[in-house]
């Protein structure tokens, strides 16, 4: 190819030298040695100044010459002229100098940039290399710094410390005069050393498993004896119940109340325990007997118990539970209707425990009082309910109707203690709440608040006075107030029946009292409301005075002598015999004339409310109203026999002869009768 | 003293202190309270001023008489009396300054003081009661010095006349006794017997006298009989007063007569025997009234009886607060 480009070249060149005169070649073809005229060698020899110089001359040579062409054109000579036309030729020449100069420029131009391509190349390269180099020195240093931050996994082993290991290993593996000069050889060595010991400690585990399991097998093997062993003993305590009972040691019943006991709410717990030490410690005649004067028991579902102590979590898994099913349930079934979601709301607050307490309290004469304690969750309150059982059929006394009803048996044991309010504050606020505006609509259902029996549980709530009462301390007087109460009312209602059939039963410890012959006698015992007695006139006194409360009992007596009527209006507190009956009289007799109008008769009404020691009788004052309406029946007849006066003016024998022993028939400025009788001489004095 | 207590109590006497501002009262149940006038009548009065500021038992049975002289309280109970210093009795203190027992016949019972009144002439103390007598006894030396006797019941009332010096006694036989002495130890006495009389008898009630007061020729008598205004020289009743119960205490007071007995009413009668006025009270029937003339600033009537509540009037034609045990 190089041949051809010469050969290419030279024509050309030869060609372009055609103009010029300086260059004269021979042509020959083919030939080898021809004569090459090379413009590039030229080239290196000429000067580019000089070159330039040239062409500047060159340039001003032209321009002169336009100009004389222009002057003789403008001179007017002909186109084509002699002189012209050298002119012209040697422009011509000038043009082809300038055409040299110019390829020459060119030439010169492409040369050195070849030169500067050349060395740029090279620089390229040399670059190249450079940055080759500079390339794999980084990379090697990489790679350096990655091998130098290499961590083996060996460096994760917790090996022993050295000075232990050069102790425990022995010498093959720890080969101390290699190691304590190498340390890559103590890390080998150690290395080693961890291994077997890991190896042996791997045995000995699987050892211990294995040891392991066949302990798990053997008490597996004892456990299936125990727990046969368990029907057996089941057995056995079955047949000791009759041993129990025949010798009155019900050691199972009581680990079965301690067991239910174990549900009861505290108040009712507190009260358990209290009821159970009292009855044990006070109340048994001898030891071996069943027969105790209080005894208790619980009564009640012990699962519903179990099931409120439940912890929450299980419950709120079967509530999240039920919510689903209930949402679906829900969306077909109505909505509840306010008052319906109120009342349940109101029986949701007045629940009770499911379990309660029954106290069984003995009288003397065999008769029972069953208390039934309740426990109102809510409303943290305890409620009583009363029944009473007797040996004998108690029957026949009308009035005594209302003597041993459950809802007023035990009412206001201690003073103003009505049963009909909650004693705990906090409940106003919770009741306000659901819309219950008292208490007292409930009390039939859920027994009577009372406040004694609160104390019992030890349920204490601030109100009027200091109190420091626990339940211990006013177990005691509790009891003896129930018995009490429970005699009273008892006997009441035997005297009562007598009352109705117009005897009054007067024992003989209290004979003396009354003179031998008493002459008038009670015609009538009725029971009385509220409402009726508030009506009678003669009572207005004790009303106005605020001897009255609605929670007492009311009852009609009437005495009756010959054609004189006594009316005695009797307001019994449910407190007796504690708190005296109240006696208000009316006489018809010739007129009617009462307590407030007649001095005597007031003084009547004294004598018969007034003297409780005198008319109590033995102990536990239970003869107080009979005695209290046979000393009316004297006083009667005191009052009529000593009324001498015949008040419609006639003369004539007197109704009632004097048969009472009297010192006087008047004293004083009031001129009262001798009330008083004088036992054993048998007068009447005045007080 | 509780509610029945209180129910049951009745109030026989009354006597207003020396100077005025206190007064004395008896129960039936042997009690004394006096009570602050000057207290319960300020303005700023209040529950508690009408309570008594001194209340103790001064005798076993009821004290039913009271008189004050000028330094002691002299208060009557079973047969016996107690004189108490008011100045003593206003610090609250309730020892008794001496106690006489008259003497008595019979034993079985003791009998009740009625009735007391002094004679200022000779400073002795008249008392009638039970035992049908009339006992004198004189308060220096506190001997009974004599006893009248005459009447065949017990003694309801007795009222002395000043200018002449005569006792007047009514008893439970009907009579009204005079008794006077021109001499010392020597008694006259002239009955008055006219009680039989038609005008003023009640025989539905009774016969007796309970009350008895004089203003010089006059004399009131009343009880069983209705009471009557009698003209003691001629000694014929001159009005016969209309009052339904009996009664039991009257005083002459300016031109009126008040009297107070069974019923709950203190009646104004006037001279010519109409009833003026009847003024309710508190309790059901009055034993005993007082006008208490000797402090002006104080010029109270009270009344008592089968309450234990005494009422106040300051104003005598209505009653202003009731005073209670």
């Amino acid at each position: 190819m190089s041949s051809d480009a010469v050969k290419k070249r030279k024509p050309k060149v030869i060609r372009n030298e055609a103009g010029t005169p300086e260059t004269k070649r021979g042509r020959a073809e083919g030939e080898q040695d021809v004569l090459v005229y090379n413009e590039e060698v030229e080239l290196e020899g000429r000067d580019p100044q000089q070159d330039y110089m040239l062409y500047k001359d060159t340039c001003a040579a032209l321009a002169k010459l336009m100009a004389e062409i222009q002057e003789l054109k403008s001179g007017g000579a002909k186109v084509g002229s002699v002189e012209m036309e050298e002119r012209r030729r040697q422009c011509s020449v000038h043009f082809i100098t300038l055409k040299k100069l110019n390829r020459l420029a060119h030439m010169r131009l492409k040369k050195g940039r070849d030169q500067t391509h050349e060395a740029k190349q090279r620089v390229d390269v040399l670059h190249l290399q450079l940055q080759n180099l500079l390339y794999e020195v980084m990379h090697l240093q990489k790679e350096i710094s990655k091998c130098l931050e290499f961590k083996s996994q060996h460096e994760e082993i917790e090996l022993v410390s050295e000075e232990e290991f050069f102790q425990e290993a022995p010498a093959e593996i720890s080969r101390p005069h290699v190691t304590r000069d190498d340390h890559h050889q103590l890390t080998l060595a150690r290395l080693d050393w961890e291994l077997e010991q890991r190896k042996r400690l791997a045995e000995q585990y699987k050892m211990s498993l294995a040891r392991k399991e066949k302990i798990h097998k053997a008490i597996e093997q004892k456990r299936e004896y125990l727990s046969s062993l368990q029907p057996g003993l089941q057995n056995i305590m079955q047949a000791s119940l009759p041993v129990q009972e025949c010798l009155s040691m019900p050691f199972e019943q009581m680990q079965k109340q301690a067991e239910v006991a174990r549900h009861l709410p505290p108040p009712l717990y507190v009260l358990l325990v209290q009821a159970a030490a009292y009855g044990q410690a006070c109340g048994k005649t001898h030891i071996f007997t069943l027969n105790k004067t209080l005894s208790a028991s619980i009564s009640g579902d012990v699962d519903e118990a179990k099931a409120l102590s439940r912890p929450p979590e299980d419950s709120q898994d079967d509530e999240s539970d039920s919510d689903a099913e209930e949402e679906q349930q829900n969306t077909k079934r109505r909505r509840a209707s306010v008052g319906v979601q109120l009342d349940d709301k109101r029986k949701e607050m007045l629940r009770r425990h499911p379990l309660s307490l029954c106290v069984d309290l003995k009288c003397k004469d065999g008769s029972v009082l069953h208390l039934f304690f309740y426990y109102l969750m809510n409303l943290n309150i305890l409620t009583v309910k009363t029944k009473v059982s007797t040996t004998t059929d108690l029957s026949g006394a009308v009035s005594a109707g209302e003597l041993l009803n459950s809802e007023s048996l035990l009412n206001c044991l201690y003073a103003s203690d009505h049963g009909q309010e909650t004693p705990n504050p906090t409940n106003r606020y919770q009741f306000d709440k659901v819309g219950i505006t008292t208490f007292a609509d409930y009390v039939s259902d859920l027994g009577h608040p009372y406040v004694w029996v609160q104390k019992l549980g030890g349920l204490q709530f601030s109100s009027d006075g200091a109190q420091v009462a626990l339940s211990a301390s006013h177990m005691e007087r509790t009891m003896k107030l129930l018995q009490g109460r429970l005699q009273a009312r008892l006997a009441l209602h035997k005297q009562f029946s007598s009352l109705e059939h117009s005897i009054i039963p007067i024992s003989g410890e209290c004979q003396h009292l009354f003179p031998a012959k008493v002459v008038s006698g009670l015609t009538r015992w009725t029971m009385m409301s509220y409402q009726e007695f508030t009506e009678l006139g003669f009572v207005q006194h004790v009303l106005k005075a605020g001897l009255l409360r609605e929670t007492d009992l009311f009852f009609m007596a009437v005495v009756e002598r010959g054609t004189a009527r006594l009316l005695a209006a009797v307001v019994v507190n449910p407190r007796y015999p504690e708190v005296m009956p109240l006696f208000s009289l009316s006489l018809h007799w010739k007129g009617e004339r009462s307590g407030r109008t007649e001095d005597n008769l007031r003084a009547m009404e004294s004598e018969v409310n007034m003297f409780r020691a005198e008319l109590q009788g033995p102990r536990p004052g239970l003869q107080l109203l009979t005695n209290q309406i046979q000393r009316l029946c004297v006083c009667l007849d005191v009052y009529l026999e000593t009324e001498s006066q015949v008040c419609d003016g006639s003369e004539g024998p007197k109704e009632f002869p004097r048969e009472k022993m009297c010192l006087r028939t008047a004293r004083g400025p009031s001129r009262l009768k001798p009330f008083k009788y004088n036992h054993p001489q048998g007068f009447f004095s005045h007080r | 003293m509780g509610p029945v207590e209180l129910l049951h109590m009745s109030v026989f006497s009354q006597s207003f202190s020396p100077c005025g501002r206190f007064l004395a009262a008896g129960n039936n149940y042997g009690e004394i309270a006096v009570f602050s006038l000057s207290a319960a009548l300020s303005p700023d009065a209040s529950q508690a001023s009408q309570k008594p500021i001194l209340n103790f038992t001064a005798h076993d049975g009821p004290v039913f008489s009271l008189l004050s002289t000028d330094t002691h309280l002299l208060s009557a109970g079973n047969g016996e009396i107690s004189a108490w210093s008011w100045a003593e009795l206003i610090k609250k203190s309730t020892k008794a300054a001496w106690t006489r027992k008259p003497s008595y016949e019979t034993s079985l019972e003791i009998p009740e003081i009625n009735a007391m009144i002094i004679n200022p002439k000779d400073n002795s103390l008249i008392v009638g009661g039970g035992d049908n007598n009339i006992h004198i006894m004189d308060m220096e030396t506190g001997i009974f010095k004599s006893v009248l006797k005459g009447h065949t019941d017990y003694i309801h009332c007795l009222c002395f006349k000043e200018r002449e010096e005569e006792i007047l006694s009514g008893g439970e036989d009907g009579a009204v006794r005079i008794w006077g002495h021109t001499e010392i130890l020597l008694s006259h006495f002239q009955t008055c017997s006219g009680m039989a009389s038609q005008e003023c008898a009640r025989p539905q009630f009774g016969k007796w006298i309970s009350c008895l007061a004089t203003d010089s020729d006059w004399m009131l008598c009343g009880g069983g009989p209705s009471l009557s205004l009698w003209h003691l020289r001629s000694m014929s009743p001159t009005s016969v007063f209309p009052l339904p119960g009996c009664q039991r205490e009257a005083v002459f007071y300016q031109d009126l007569i008040m009297s107070v007995g069974e019923g709950p009413h203190v009646s104004h009668c006037l001279h010519g025997g109409t009833v003026k006025a009847q003024i309710p009270c508190t309790p059901s029937s009055l034993n005993t009234l007082a006008l208490n003339l000797k402090n002006t600033e104080h010029r109270v009537m009270t009344v008592g009886g089968s309450s234990h509540q005494i009422d106040v009037f300051t104003n005598f034609s209505y009653r202003a607060f009731s005073l209670s045990f």
